[in-house]
């Protein structure tokens, strides 16, 4: 196993070296500020079987699991997804989808998932544009990782030496505290990552390698420079590999990098009365294009479960649109049932990418306002709460995507993401410039709820017998008229004598 | 106002200026508001034409549920921006056509006078609804005229036309075969004037004999050629796009889980029972279709296609509709073609006695509104109103819709005692007892 551990300083927060204490197999501090970055690199043999087997079937397989809660991103880990669990997948080349990935990630993360099968519950991505998004997409609201934690304990954990399970212990009970957790398999590079994102806070340092021999870990401690290119980020600080260097070497380096942050905010909530016919509404807060001599536009990625739903037919008039601050829709999964109940529906949902125009607001001129028309499912029935059932989607991903200089390469930079659902939409050649997401109102979560009418089974006792009643009761009393016809004129034209018509009964 | 009804030319001129103006009214909203006066329908129909005019299948647009045949009509709508209208002129002139075809059927075959006949099919050409509905681009226009084209042709005794015809409707849009039964009952050789098969008195009626004479010239051709369209069309759409046209077409009626509210009686049952497996052995609401079929295709016909076809016909499709377990307001289009054909005949009692009309109509009206106030506040306010407001309101509509149902049936039935002007459709002047037996 390989641990990369990364501290990521704001300028003022940054650290003073002689603070720094290492020694033969361990590097600690009393007191550091920094958002901290974890990444865990595994050989399929530290892997428990049943995993094994599922990579085996996989071409890729890159999972992503995002909290609810809000949090601060930091340079250089500024890209985001909707709260929630996604998955894409690739299967192997020339061979079925993995029929051990749906159980796998319902062992790994809840049991609770709706996950069938990847032909059943999983949709498909354009693979045709850009070479390097998977092929398949699954999501599920999923606000914490105990059941992620425990799994780790019992079989990774468990598996070396006494050392290494303490180690491993504390670092799978620190993922309930993450922000986002990243996991990536492919085949190239046969090795399976795990990466655990924590937002900024006031902690302690100490890491000890206990068998250098066997495992690497090397720490880092950065802090955000000022870069000389607009494309590129840049960082400087210490580097060390615990148990190799005597002491953390001084690093300084740049980049260019496909995400960048801005200081805009959004929020995302419904529009009341949401009916069956929900909108959803995002506020923005300066929106502004992040480089004025490029050409950039705001986009929306919407993560839609699939009680909910965005019709592409809808979305394609211009007046329509402009009407509501949207431009043009880039993205939408296809096919998209637009008509059949929730419970009848087998995949994950939806996803839309769909290019914003904000409309200023009235109230404020730094305010502007987009809104997305979308559509309920009938969900099933319930009792006993008044006939409204509570629903949420998570928030969107907003951000604007401008074109990189020509020529401008993003090749892989050590805290690159890739695969975050709406990256593979976009050419190479795209800067994403992301914008902060707000909980709106007194919310703590990152998600918009809205109340969806179902059938109301406390009332609906008298609705099969009473339908079958009236249906009955017409059916008769139809069937009594016309035998009030028949009796007088049998079925003949009414102008022959009836006698002879009834003969022929 | 007594004038504007003895001219034709005044009366077509209005519902073309009606048309034309609805449409280019259409031609604005759309061009100017974010709210579209364009059916949704008309897209889906032109979406499809643009996948036909690529070589490709309609299918491949979603919700495309129609025949072929209606995708190819309107691939002009694909050649250019001003011709993308050109489907909801073509439905326009459908209704023109048909409310044409109602003026012949009354004239020619219930011998009623021009003036009258066009107050009549005024009910069709100068009626709002159906302008409205043909120049947002739905299609239920090209069915009505296909309908009442039917009807004209079996009035003028073109049998194999009506066949056809009746092929065509049905691959079209299914609910036409209910005429089927109808139609080859009426076409005895009473209806059809051909003279009578010499049967001596003593003739033995043994069921060869009766089969026999049931099978006369008019109903082997009309059922040979009805099923030859039929087929023909349905093996050429198959040949062509294969099993998707059988699914979208066909298939998706008899599995179709969608039960979004509509106004069929059956609506919250149908969504109460797609997610509790019931504790009945057999499931209610897949007996929808015997008080259905039974109404509009075997009873309704039997009794009283011979006393008058185009009222029949009217009966059969308010049935068919009433007791369907999807209904929206598209469809009573299907029953108003053939309104005008049955408030003409002398027994109506919807005519012949305001009171009952008026109640008829305010009855229809209203629990349309009271349904439409609950779908209101469950489609936009998010109220739950499936019960008891949603359901006793399709409930409340379909005993309404019964009741006029039993009101329709009795005028038939009245038809030949009333006093002689009365008339079936293309009928020859036969006198009473002349001891002539209907077969």
């Amino acid at each position: 196993m390989r641990q990369r551990i990364t501290y990521l300083q704001e300028p003022q927060d940054a650290i003073d070296p002689s603070t720094l204490k290492v020694t033969k197999n361990s590097i600690s501090t009393k007191s550091i500020t920094a958002a901290k970055e974890e990444k865990l690199t595994f050989s399929l043999e530290e892997l428990p079987q049943e995993l094994v087997k599922v990579l085996e079937d996989s071409h890729e397989l890159h999972i992503r699991w995002v909290s609810e809660t809000s949090y601060g991103a930091i340079v250089p880990l500024v890209s985001r997804l909707s709260p929630g669990l996604h998955v894409f997948y690739t299967p192997q080349r020339n061979s079925n989808t993995s029929e051990l990935l749906c159980p796998m990630l319902k062992k790994a993360f809840s049991k609770l998932l709706d996950c069938k099968s990847p032909e059943d519950s999983f949709t498909a991505l354009p693979v045709e544009r850009f070479s390097h998004s998977a092929a398949l997409q699954y999501y599920a609201p999923l606000p914490s990782l105990p059941q992620l934690v425990m799994y780790v304990l019992e079989n990774v954990c468990d598996t070396g030496p006494t050392s290494h399970r303490v180690e491993c212990e504390a670092r799978a009970v620190g993922l309930i505290s993450a922000s986002y957790v990243d996991l990536n398999y492919d085949t190239i590079s046969h090795a399976f990552t795990l990466t655990a994102f924590f937002p900024p806070q006031a902690q302690n340092m100490s890491l000890t390698n206990l068998s250098p021999g066997s495992s690497r870990l090397e720490v880092g401690i950065l802090s955000i420079e000022k870069p000389l290119e607009v494309e590129e980020l840049s960082l400087g600080g210490f580097l060390t590999v615990v148990g190799e260097d005597h002491k953390p070497s001084p690093t300084l380096f740049s980049f260019p990098s496909r995400h960048h942050p801005t200081s805009q905010f959004f929020t995302s909530s419904f529009k009341l009365p949401t009916g069956l016919h929900p909108t959803l509404q995002l506020n923005i807060t300066d929106a502004v294009p992040p480089m004025a001599d490029r050409s950039c536009s705001l986009h929306a990625h919407l993560t839609l479960p699939k009680q909910i739903f965005a019709d592409k037919y809808q979305l394609f008039d211009p007046l329509f649109m402009s009407s509501k601050g949207l431009k043009k829709v880039h993205y939408i999964t296809s096919p998209v049932d637009l008509e059949a109940p929730e419970y009848a529906v087998d995949s994950w949902g939806s996803s839309l990418l769909v290019e914003l125009a904000p409309l200023t607001t009235t109230f404020s001129s730094s305010l502007s306002m987009a809104e997305i028309p979308l559509h309920l499912r009938y969900l099933r029935p319930n009792e006993k709460k008044g006939g409204q059932e509570k629903t949420e989607i998570p928030y969107p991903v907003l951000f604007w995507a401008c074109t990189a200089d020509e020529g401008s390469k993003f090749p892989i930079n050590p805290f690159d993401r890739v695969n975050l659902g709406y990256d593979g939409l976009f050419g190479p050649r795209t800067i994403f410039w992301h914008l902060n997401p707000e909980v709106g109102g007194n919310g703590e979560r990152l998600v918009s709820g809205l109340s969806v009418p179902v059938l109301d089974l406390d009332g609906s006792r008298w609705v099969e017998s009473g339908t079958a009643w009236v249906v009955g009761l017409g059916f008769l009393w139809v069937l009594w008229c016309l035998w009030g016809v028949w009796r007088r004129s049998g079925f003949g034209s009414g102008r022959v004598e009836v006698g002879k018509e009834k003969k022929r009964q | 106002m007594a004038g504007f009804f003895s001219s034709p030319v005044l009366v077509f001129s209005s519902a073309i200026a009606l048309r034309t103006s609805f449409f280019f009214y259409g031609l604005w909203q759309d061009a100017n508001s974010p709210m579209k006066y364009t059916d949704i329908d008309y897209y889906v129909f032109t979406d499809a034409a643009r996948f036909v005019s690529r070589g490709g299948s309609p299918y491949e647009r979603e919700t495309y549920r129609y025949t072929p045949l209606l995708a190819w009509m309107l691939l002009p709508t694909t050649w250019s921006g001003t011709l993308f209208s050109f489907g909801k002129v073509l439905f326009a002139f459908s209704d023109i056509v048909a409310g044409w075809l109602i003026v012949l059927v009354l004239v020619n075959g219930k011998k009623m006078s021009m003036e009258r006949a066009l107050k009549f099919a005024s009910i069709w050409l100068l009626n709002p609804m159906v302008a409205t509905i043909s120049t947002r681009g739905s299609s239920e226009g090209l069915l009505g005229v296909m309908v009442i084209a039917l009807l004209w042709a079996i009035t003028q005794k073109k049998i194999a036309l009506a066949g056809v015809l009746l092929g065509l409707g049905v691959h079209f849009k299914i609910y036409p075969f209910i005429y089927a039964p109808s139609i080859i009952w009426w076409l005895d050789d009473e209806h059809i004037g051909s003279p009578n098969p010499a049967r001596k008195a003593g003739e033995s009626r043994s069921l060869v004999t009766i089969a026999k004479n049931f099978l006369n010239e008019a109903r082997m051709d009309l059922t040979v050629t009805s099923l030859l369209t039929f087929l023909l069309l349905n093996t050429l759409m198959y040949t062509k796009y294969d099993f998707p046209f059988i699914q979208h077409t066909y298939l998706h009626h008899v599995t179709r889980i969608d039960h979004r509210h509509n106004f069929s009686p059956y609506n919250t049952l149908l969504y109460l029972s797609s997610t509790s497996p019931s504790t009945h052995t057999v499931k209610l609401e897949s007996l929808a279709f015997i008080p259905q079929l039974f109404l509009s295709a075997f009873a309704l016909p039997l009794l009283l296609a011979k006393k008058d076809l185009p009222s029949t016909m009217l009966a059969q499709t308010f049935a068919f509709v009433t007791f369907n377990k999807v209904c929206t307001s598209q469809y009573f289009l299907w029953y108003t073609i053939l309104l005008p054909l049955y408030l003409s005949i002398t027994s109506c009692t919807l005519l012949s006695s305001p009171r009952t009309g008026l109640l008829a109509l305010a009855l229809w009206v209203a629990a349309q509104v009271l349904w439409l106030q609950q779908g209101f506040q469950l489609e936009f306010l998010g109220k739950s109103t499936f019960v008891p407001g949603l359901w006793g309101a399709g409930l409340a509509f379909f005993a309404v819709n019964c009741w006029i149902l039993g009101v329709v049936v009795k005028d038939i039935g009245n038809i030949g005692n009333t006093g002689g002007q009365a008339k079936g459709v293309g009928e020859k002047v036969t006198k009473r007892g002349e001891g002539k037996v209907v077969q």
